[in-house]
Parts: C-alpha cells; sequence; structure tokens
C-alpha cells in the first residue's frame, strides 16, 4: 500500500518563509471569507477596511507601528533564546515585569527629569525581565531543567504579581477603590514621531537591529549559532555551554521585559494587568515564523501587527473581534504548514525504509 | 468560620478539583504519547461555548456534553495534524490551538452571551448517602460530571497501566522508533491520544458551562487551562498523583474568592500563584532527581516523528 | 530459484537465502549472497565490518527489501514488508542497538507490541518469568529496564525475540556488550534455545567465541559469500580468518619510510569510563613521535572512540597521564589542546566535527574565528577568504560559500573537516576512522593529507576499521581489542593474517573457557 509521507528536501524551498507566510494569509483570507459571509457581512468592505485601518495612511500606519514595537521586540527576545535553541515561553510574564520595573521607577521617580526618568524606567524594565528569566537559566545551565515550562508558569505568576500590585500596594488612592495604578507623570511619556507613533518604534528597531548584527555577524552570536545547531560541535571548540544558556536567556528576558517598558511608557496611560495583551504569545509565534532569525522579526512583527490592528477596527463595523483572532490563528496554522511544506516534500512511500547510513556492516 | 461556609468551601474544592482534573487527565494523554499541547485553554473554552450552544438549542445537558466533548477532540486534531502528522514545533502549534479555540469560542458564542441556560447537568441524588453529615453534601451532592472526572481518572489509570493499547501508547511518548518497531504505529496512536485529551478538555470546558457558571462569556476559562498543564508535571504525569494534584489546585481556586469571609488577611491574589510555584518546585525536585533515575516524563515528549530520520 | 534443493534437505533448513543483490546509493552491499542454515543449530555469520553481514540479516529481518533474490523460511517463499511480516514467519532479530524503554519494566519492553488486549501484569511477568527459566535467562520481570547492565538488556531482547516465538533467531554481534564470562553464558543459552527447536544465526567477528558456540559457519567478503555452512568442528580457526580477511592485496605504492624524531604524544596507563558506565579503555600506553603515523586497528567498539575523544579533551580519563611535547595535558581543556597543536578530526563529522545546520563559511572557520574578530565582529571578508582558500586548497567542491553545510556530500564535508583541522600546521593529528563512507577519490585525498602531515614532521593517530588502508599507510600499527592495546606490530613485514588474528581473537586468559 502506497502511503503519503514526508521527506527532508535536501534545500529549502527559495523564498520558503515569506511563501509560507503569504500562504497563511491567503487560507486567513478564505476562511475569513467564508466567516463574514455566515455572519451576514460584505467580505470585501471588510477587508479593506482591515486595510485602511492598519496601512491605509500616516495614523493607520502609525497605530500598526506602535503594535508592531512590542510584537517585534517580544518576537525577537524568543528568536534569541531561539537561536540557541532554546524556548523561551516566559515572553508573556517578562513583559509584565519588565513593565512592573519600569512602573516602580516612574512611582519613585516622579519628580526626576524627562529623559532621566524614561531611561531609568527602561533601565528597569529590562532589569525586570532578566530577573523573571534568571530562575529558568540558571535551572537549565545547571540543573538541565527544562525551559519551556519553567518559563510559562512564570508567565502566571507575573501576572498575578501585577493584579496584586493594582489591587495591593500600588492601588490608586484617588480611583475610588477600582483596582487601577496610577496614571504615570507626564514626563514618562514616550515623547511621538509622528501621528500617534511613539518613540519606542526607534528603541524596538535600533535593539532588533543590534541583535541581529550581534547574532549574524559577531563572535558571540557565532557560537550562540554552532552551540543552537549541535552542542557536541560547540563543546568540540571550547564553546562553554551552561555560561551561553545562562546569558542567552537573561538577554531574551531582558529584550522582552525592555517590550513592557516600552509599552507602558509608548501606549499605555498605567500598569494594568492587560498590559502584555499575549504580546508574550504571538512574540513566540513571530520569532517561529522568521525561523528563529532577529534579522526576520521586524518584518513579521509589521505584518502581524497590521493583521491585529486592522482585525480590531472592523469590530466598529459590527464585526466581532474574535474574527479577527481566528484569523490571526489561521495565519498562524497556514504558515505552520507551509513552513513544513517548503522543507519536506510529500512522497508516495512503501515498504520499508533503507538508508544507505545503516549499510555498514 | 462556621460548618455551612467549611462545607461549601470543601464542596467547591472537589468541584474545581474535579473541572481541573478532566483538563489535566486530557492533556496527560497527550504528553503520555509524546504531544505536549498547550492548547488545553483554548479546547476548554470550544468545550464550554459548544455545550452551552447545544444545551440552548436541544435542552439536553447530556447531548450538550457528548457535543463538547466532540467538539475539543475535533479542535485537538488541528494539533495532532500538524504535529504529527506534519511535524510542526509542537510549542508554535499547541499556543495557535490556544488563539484559535479562544477566538472560535468567542464567535461561536456571541449570540449566547447572557442567555440562561437551557440545560443544566444537575446534581446527583445519592440517596441516604448524601444525606450523612458533612461526606454527604461535598461529595454525594455533586455534578454527574464530578463522578465521571473520577471515573475517567480511573479508566485513563488503567488503561495505561494495563492494556495493550495503555502500553503501545506509552512506548510512543518513550521512545518512538521502539514502538515503531514492535509493529504499533506511532503516527496513529498520537493522534489518538491528542483527540482523546481534546475531548478530556472539552468535557472539562462543558462542566463550566452546564454546572458551574450556567451561562456564557468571553473568558469563562480564566486560565485554567494553563493550570491543568501545570498539574500533569505536578503529579509527575501520574494519574492517582495528578487527582490529588487536582484536589490541592481546585482548593486554592475555592479558597480564592472565600479569604475574605474567612477572615484570613492573605491576597487571594497570591494564595492563586501557589499552584505555578508548587509545580516549579516539583520540576526542581524530578530534575534533581533524575541523576539517579529516570525522570517521569515521557522521553520523546515534544519531539516529532519521521521514520527516515536516523 | 537457482538452486533447487532436494526435499529432504529443505525440510532440515529453517532458513534459505539465494542470490540476495542490495545495493545503496554507491554502495553494492549483498552481490548475490547465498545462506542455508539448518534447524536446531547455531549459525555463525562470519566477515569483516562492511562485508554486509547486517544488510543481509536486515533483509531475512524484513527491515530491507532485496534489490533481487530469494528468502525462503522452513521451505517457503517469503516478501516481507516490514519486521512485523518477518516476525509472523518466524524470525526475530536483536539489533546491536537495543530498541529498548528505560522507564518500562523487563516484561512491559518484552510484552511491547504482542501484548494482550487486557494485561494482567502479574500473569504476564510471571510469563515471562517462566519463559527465561526455560531457557536460563536470568532477569526479574518486575524490575524497571533501567537498573539493568548491557547483558541484562541483551537478555530482555532475546526474551523480546522468544515471547513472539519465533523460530529464527539472529543476534548482531551479541557479545560486543558482554563481558567474557557473560559470554560464555550467551553459550549455553543459545545452545537452549537450538536444542528446543530453533535456529540462531549470529553475526560476529571474533573467531574463538564463535567456535566455541556455533555448529556451522558462513563466510561474508565484500558482500559475497565466500564459504558456506562450513563445519566449526572441523574447520581450523586460522582457515576463518584467513577466509575472512582475504589473501593480501597487492600493496598499494608505499610512502616512503619515516624518519621518526621525538615523541610528540605519549599516553601513560591512560583509562577513561565510556558511555555505558564500564571502562572503555584502560591502561593503555604508547608513544607517537614526529614524523609517524601511528595506526590503531581493531573491530569498531574496542575502545578506540573513547581513545580519541580522550586524547582529544572531550572525554576525561579517570587514570594515567597524557603528554603532549614534553608538557603534561591531562587536565587541559580541548580547546587549549587544539592551540597547543593537536588537531582532531572525530568520527562523527556531521554533529561534532561540523555544525549541521550552519553554512560551509561558518564551518570553515570553527576553529579560528576567534583569531579573525576585529572588535567584537568576525571580519567577514576574513572569514570568507578563508574559507575560499580552504575550499580551494582542499579540493573542497561547494557551490554557495553562504549555503548550508549539509547540502555538500560526505567526501567534501570530509575535506573542509581535514582541511581546517590542519590548517594550523598542528603537531600532533588524531584521525578517526578519517576515510569511512568516503568515495575513492576521496579517500586518496585524506590519506595524502594525513602523510603530508607526517613528512611535515607531526606526529599522527590514525585509527581505521579498515586494515589495508592501516597496511598501507601507517609505520607503526597498533591493534586495539576490548579497550587494550594487545599488540605492536610492523606494517612493512607483518601479514595481514597476523593482525587480524590479534584484532579478532581475545587473547586474553580469563576469556578462555
Amino acid at each position: 500500500m502506497k502511503r503519503p509521507r514526508l521527506s527532508l528536501r535536501e534545500q529549502p524551498l527559495p523564498g520558503g518563509q515569506p511563501l509560507a507566510f503569504g500562504t497563511g494569509l491567503a487560507i486567513a483570507l478564505f476562511v475569513g471569507t467564508l466567516l463574514l459571509l455566515g455572519a451576514g457581512h460584505d467580505p470585501l468592505r471588510i477587508y479593506s477596511r482591515m486595510f485602511d485601518a492598519s496601512l491605509g495612511d500616516p495614523d493607520a500606519w502609525a497605530i500598526t507601528l506602535n503594535r508592531a514595537v512590542p510584537l517585534g521586540l517580544a518576537g525577537l527576545a524568543v528568536a534569541i533564546a531561539g537561536s540557541m535553541g532554546l524556548w523561551n515561553i516566559g515572553a508573556e510574564g517578562q513583559i509584565m515585569a519588565g513593565a512592573i520595573g519600569a512602573a516602580w521607577v516612574a512611582r519613585i521617580g516622579g519628580d526626576w527629569p524627562g529623559l532621566v526618568l524614561i531611561t531609568m524606567m527602561l533601565v528597569a524594565a529590562i532589569g525586570g525581565g532578566g530577573i523573571l528569566a534568571l530562575g529558568p537559566a540558571v535551572a537549565r545551565a545547571k540543573l538541565g531543567v527544562n525551559e519551556i515550562i519553567t518559563t510559562l508558569m512564570l508567565n502566571e505568576v507575573a501576572i498575578r504579581l501585577v493584579q496584586w500590585l493594582i489591587h495591593g500596594p500600588w492601588k490608586d488612592p484617588d480611583s475610588f477603590n477600582f483596582p487601577l495604578a496610577p496614571m504615570l507623570p507626564d514626563q514618562a511619556r514616550l515623547p511621538t514621531l509622528f501621528s500617534r507613533a511613539h518613540f519606542g518604534l526607534l528603541i524596538a528597531a535600533a535593539v532588533i537591529i543590534i541583535a541581529s548584527v550581534a547574532v549574524r555577524y559577531t563572535a558571540w552570536g557565532y557560537e550562540l549559532r554552532i552551540a543552537g545547531s549541535s552542542e557536541s560541535t560547540a563543546r568540540y571548540s571550547g564553546i562553554s555551554l551552561p555560561k551561553k544558556v545562562l546569558t542567552v536567556l537573561v538577554l531574551s528576558g531582558a529584550v522582552a521585559g525592555l517590550a513592557g517598558g516600552v509599552e507602558l511608557a509608548g501606549t499605555a496611560d498605567r500598569l494594568t494587568e492587560t498590559i502584555s495583551n499575549g504580546f508574550g504569545f504571538a512574540g513566540i509565534i513571530v520569532a517561529a515564523l522568521a525561523l528563529m532569525r532577529p534579522s526576520g522579526v521586524a518584518a513579521v512583527a509589521l505584518l502581524f501587527g497590521a493583521v491585529q490592528i486592522g482585525g480590531q477596527s472592523i469590530q466598529t463595523l459590527g464585526v466581532s473581534s474574535s474574527v479577527s483572532t481566528i484569523l490571526q490563528a489561521f495565519v498562524l496554522f497556514g504558515a505552520i504548514g507551509a513552513g513544513v511544506f517548503s522543507r519536506y516534500r510529500v512522497t508516495l512511500d512503501s515498504g520499508p525504509a533503507s538508508t544507505p547510513e545503516e549499510a555498514k556492516s | 468560620m462556621n460548618e455551612a461556609s467549611l462545607i461549601g468551601l470543601l464542596f467547591a474544592t472537589v468541584s474545581f478539583g474535579a473541572l481541573l482534573y478532566l483538563a489535566a487527565l486530557g492533556e496527560l494523554l497527550a504528553e503520555k504519547a509524546g504531544v505536549l499541547n498547550l492548547g488545553v485553554e483554548g479546547m476548554m473554552a470550544i468545550g464550554a461555548v459548544t455545550a452551552f450552544i447545544a444545551g440552548v438549542e436541544f435542552q439536553n445537558p447530556w447531548l450538550a456534553l457528548i457535543i463538547a466533548m466532540l467538539s475539543g477532540a475535533l479542535l485537538a486534531s488541528v494539533h495532532g495534524f500538524f504535529t504529527v502528522g506534519l511535524g510542526a514545533e509542537q510549542v508554535v502549534s499547541g499556543l495557535s490551538l490556544t488563539i484559535l479555540g479562544l477566538g472560535l469560542a468567542a464567535y461561536l458564542g456571541k449570540g449566547y452571551v447572557g442567555l440562561p441556560p437551557g440545560a443544566e447537568l444537575v446534581p446527583v441524588e445519592w440517596g441516604r448517602l448524601s444525606d450523612l453529615p458533612w461526606v454527604g453534601p461535598i461529595l454525594f451532592n455533586q455534578a454527574p460530571i464530578v463522578y465521571l472526572a473520577l471515573l475517567s481518572g480511573i479508566a485513563v489509570s488503567l488503561i495505561l497501566s494495563s492494556t495493550r493499547l495503555g502500553l503501545a501508547l506509552r512506548a510512543a511518548g518513550e521512545s518512538a522508533s521502539s514502538t515503531d518497531s514492535a509493529g504499533h504505529s506511532v503516527l496513529g496512536l498520537r493522534l489518538a491520544a491528542v483527540a482523546a485529551g481534546g475531548a478530556l478538555a472539552g468535557a472539562s470546558g462543558a462542566y463550566l458551562t452546564l454546572s458551574i457558571t450556567p451561562q456564557w462569556a468571553e473568558g469563562v476559562t480564566a486560565g485554567r487551562g494553563w493550570i491543568a498543564v501545570a498539574l500533569v508535571i505536578f503529579g509527575a504525569w501520574r494519574p492517582s498523583r495528578v487527582g490529588w494534584g487536582a484536589l490541592l489546585f481546585g482548593g486554592t481556586l475555592a479558597l480564592k474568592p472565600r479569604l475574605q469571609t474567612f477572615g484570613v488577611d492573605f491576597s487571594p491574589i497570591i494564595l492563586s500563584m501557589l499552584p505555578y510555584i508548587l509545580t516549579l518546585l516539583i520540576l526542581l525536585i524530578i530534575s534533581v532527581q533524575a541523576r539517579k533515575r529516570p525522570s517521569p516524563a515521557p522521553a520523546a515528549l515534544g519531539l516529532a516523528y519521521r521514520r527516515e530520520e536516523r | 530459484m537457482t538452486q533447487p534443493s532436494s526435499p529432504a534437505d529443505s525440510g532440515q533448513l529453517s532458513v534459505e537465502l539465494t542470490d540476495i543483490w542490495k545495493t545503496f546509493p554507491g554502495v553494492v552491499a549483498n552481490a548475490g549472497v547465498g545462506l542455508a542454515v539448518r534447524r536446531r543449530s547455531i549459525h555463525a555469520l562470519l566477515g569483516e565490518n562492511g562485508a554486509g553481514k547486517s544488510t543481509l540479516m536486515n533483509i531475512l529481518a524484513g527491515v530491507y527489501h532485496p534489490d533481487s533474490g530469494e528468502v525462503k523460511i522452513h521451505g517457503l517463499s517469503h516478501q516481507f514488508r516490514n519486521p512485523a511480516d518477518a516476525l509472523s514467519a518466524g524470525v526475530g532479530m536483536v539489533h546491536q542497538e537495543f530498541r529498548l524503554i528505560p522507564s518500562f519494566s523487563v516484561a512491559e519492553n518484552i510484552v511491547l507490541g504482542s501484548a494482550p488486549s487486557i494485561i494482567n501484569n502479574r500473569q504476564v511477568e510471571n510469563d515471562v518469568a517462566d519463559m527465561a527459566r526455560k531457557y536460563g535467562l536470568k532477569v526479574d520481570p518486575a524490575q524497571p529496564l533501567w537498573q539493568l547492565s548491557m547483558g541484562e538488556r541483551q537478555k530482555v531482547e532475546i526474551l523480546k525475540v522468544l515471547w513472539r516465538d519465533a523460530q529464527v533467531l539472529i543476534l548482531d554481534e551479541p557479545t560486543t556488550v558482554l563481558t567474557p564470562s557473560e559470554v560464555d553464558e550467551l553459550g549455553e543459552i543459545l545452545r537452549r534455545m537450538a536444542d528446543d527447536g530453533r535456529s540462531i544465526i549470529f553475526i560476529s567477528h571474533k573467531l574463538h567465541e564463535v567456535s566455541g558456540i556455533c555448529d556451522e559457519a558462513t563466510v561474508l567478503r565484500q558482500g559475497e559469500t565466500v564459504a558456506g555452512s562450513l563445519d566449526m568442528a572441523t574447520t581450523a580457526q586460522d582457515e576463518l580468518a584467513r577466509l575472512m580477511v582475504g589473501a593480501a592485496p597487492a600493496i598499494a605504492a608505499r610512502p616512503a619510510a619515516a624518519t621518526p624524531g621525538k615523541p610528540l604524544l605519549e599516553l601513560q596507563n591512560l583509562s577513561a569510563i565510556g558511555d555505558r558506565g564500564v571502562n572503555a579503555f584502560s591502561d593503555v600506553s604508547f608513544r607517537i613521535h614526529a614524523g609517524e603515523i601511528v595506526g590503531i586497528a581493531g573491530v569498531a567498539g574496542n575502545g578506540q572512540r573513547e581513545l580519541a575523544d580522550v586524547i582529544a579533551g572531550l572525554r576525561l580519563s579517570n587514570n594515567g597521564t597524557l603528554i603532549m611535547d614534553g608538557t603534561d595535558i591531562t587536565a587541559v581543556s580541548a580547546h587549549r589542546r587544539f592551540q597547543s597543536g593537536l588537531a582532531y578530526i572525530p568520527e562523527d563529522r556531521l554533529g561534532v566535527g561540523l555544525a549541521p545546520r550552519l553554512s560551509i563559511t561558518d564551518n570553515a572557520i570553527l576553529r579560528v574565528y576567534r583569531q579573525q574578530r576585529r572588535g567584537p565582529f568576525i571580519v567577514a571578508e576574513k572569514a570568507l577568504s578563508y574559507c575560499a582558500d580552504l575550499v580551494k586548497r582542499f579540493g573542497v567542491r561547494s557551490g554557495d560559500p553562504d549555503g548550508p553545510i549539509a547540502a555538500l556530500s560526505g567526501g567534501n564535508l570530509q575535506r573542509l573537516l581535514v582541511g581546517r583541522e590542519l590548517d594550523g600546521k598542528p603537531s600532533v593529528v588524531v584521525a578517526s576512522q578519517p576515510t569511512r563512507g568516503l568515495d575513492v577519490q576521496g579517500v586518496k585525498a585524506i590519506q595524502d593529507l594525513l602523510l603530508d602531515q607526517r613528512n611535515s614532521g607531526a606526529a599522527v593517530m590514525m585509527i581505521s576499521e579498515d586494515l589495508d588502508e592501516l597496511l598501507t599507510l601507517t609505520d607503526r600499527l597498533l591493534v586495539m581489542e576490548g579497550g587494550v592495546i594487545r599488540g605492536e606490530f610492523d606494517p612493512r613485514t607483518v601479514s595481514r593474517h597476523e593482525v587480524g588474528m590479534a584484532m579478532l581473537s581475545d587473547t586474553q586468559p580469563s576469556s578462555q573457557s
């Protein structure tokens, strides 16, 4: 009996990843059309609205870019770890830890000059994310504890930490007993670049470029990629693995923390429990679609941001926000599937496998 | 703290425990076969919404439960197709499944927000047992799904420990190539385990909207899917230990809204961190012990299997 | 059908393989092999590495399809599609790499794949215990597998095959994981199974073990049967050894004699633990001088790989001293050793020597990237030109230097790896199986590179399973067996046969029962 089977292509299809993303988008549009028709909407009108709201004019671009900032930084955080074959599932929590750090600086430094305050907020954000990643990093480097689960668990701890702060110690005394943190002081806000696009865009772009260059062109990044490709090869060439694991995971957390700080100072008025808004999880997907390459993160984050913003905009047309969530999921699964097919081909096969490797004696 | 409120606490502990246990058992099945499914939250949401809709439309709670389980299995099969069939990264696919499940649930349930339930799973009457002091109101006055959860736990435990299917399923999670060479279909076993896991998560979601809070609202699952993922590790992949863990974690869920009425000056939010912190501790203990004996985690967990590769 | 056999004959035969052909890309593994195994007998299948033994047995066990030829079991012709087919025809194989699950109990491992729908654990454990007792296999069915020694695990594998009631059992190199006393025990167990009416095929290249255990022997060489069903009782070991290794081939142009200088590498009583927790090699002492190639001959799995890893600094020694050019380097890191002039060509090219997911350039600079830095950066032009230089000088046929290394062929991978290791003008070169799996030109190129090293004054250690290669290339030959150096030979004067006997036969008195 012939059965379909996947076999590795010698070379991935050229342009496989953009193709994968495009395929995912196409599948999502198709499914979305069905969903919209099912709900009695005019798909063309909806889609043009989505486009207008996300990429139609400078104002729309500004909102999309503001969204792409946390997505890109979170994606970068995951991709840095991923370059070494590590999974940082904890970006969501690290973003919140970063936001906590930044909010704490804003509390104690309310009368500092803006530049100092914002700088210190971002430093604290980086520290917050790094500290949250430190535990999983040490556990992985010293004990070999799987970082997927430890980082995942700390997400849930971090979000509760935020909840606890805004329900308790950091509750705004003027909030009429609502669980709200106080508004940030005005000088703690990131300046805007154009329309509503804030300065975080430049920060994110700079960090992504620096990280891409570091991973691609420095000796440090080279060692990272060697270790990600084969631990034995790393040991063979004298690279210390535990040290690398530790620094890379902490750095990954620090970048995610920065995303939290930038989000707080850029778009939020105050620390809320939705400050991360799923950016950490979306970051994993952004990084995966960028094949864990820091250099690919920016483009994916921009497209993904546009999909999210476009999806939100159609709520004003009476389309449920869930349609946009479903569309995102279909972009993902479409891209995952297309990504697999760009690396593997389907062959019809029967009978036992025989590989030359096994023909040794 | 009076007797009634203590009984209320223990009653809620058991029902939340059952809720978590169902979802965790599902995750345990998938992980035992070697597939990490981080989409539990999404599968629970789908179970919750389809159960509620079916209840409204058909007025039959049992039919609603079955539909929820089928929906959960169907959604889980998406994960199965991508990870087992195509060998995609399990972490990425599982998180995407959560997004898909939450989105689909919200989409499907849009017209049902705030509606009164069409069907509810009413507590089972156990005759004289239900009249016993303490034990009666806590254990013998629960919704039928609680007893189903217990039965599922026993069934999963027996299937895994003493059937041909269970042996093959565990083998698939330990070493795909050994299982393959023993003549079992790794693909079939893993797909089945993932789908069955989805059905259990769907049942867990159905319990929410058919009994615990019989109405539909977005976000009704409230992150409990993640607790289920944690529970599997906390229980070291053993159905019985996962069951005790479910009661413990269920207790924190039950205690959370009651802390204040009990006059305990402790933040309910900090309390709700407990399951995750305990799970982290257990993980550390497991990994220290792993130097002396094999970790209880399925050895092939998270690894895709393709026959040609090595 | 090529050889019609008389009905009386076929009634006696449990396995008949006729004119089996099997080709893998670039390799003819079986070229018309035949094999006949009598019922109630233990049949040795002998041959050097690469003779085609495992391929033939994998065909018999349903793992591979033959390109042509006939497989008959108990007189009936079969075409197996998979191992399950072969098992249902009564053929079971115990592979060299065990297919066991560490966290399962012994009994669970045994019944996996052929368990009843409902498993009564106690019942199954009793049944397994009964079966084990019947054949004299001492295992505790309830014990978790990870607690078992390699010898005990092998018993579990044998029981697994017996549990499926295989009438024909194939054991692939079963003694490599056993201690001498366990080997004797295995012989008794196999005899009991044969007396029970089963046939056993025993793949080996250790003559002394085979002669004590087996009734008949078939010898393969280079994919062909050179002698079928020899009676072990009347065939001398010398004769078997001659059949296995063949007549001495015409020696290829020998390189000029070496003029050894001072000792550059010296091992003093070196020992190390292997992955299995027992000593991989012990008390190994030898010297390699400047300007000579010393060959390490031996069958794979006798401690050579671990020895190379220890010298390179990738595995810790637990005893002894390692001296390089007068300096004790026993506790020095792998990287330091490389820096002080020790090059290592590992057996596992793609996975230890090279990083499979990275580009050709990235792999080329693995040893020199630290010197190609400007600030934190690796200077791209330096890396590219270094890579281009290596590619050109060592004849690597490659396309895009930014393309993935895994796209290169085996020969080109090895040229790049060897070139990179030799580029730093090392004083000591350790090469583990440097020519294995390469085509003719590839083998020649790598051998020439190693000779060049020798001629320019380096001390070269070469581990190989190819005796002909070692005899032509090396200046001195050490034979390693069972983790111990069994002898030193002068490759110019020694006969192939003599070395073969040292490699194959265990001279340890304790193992002679």
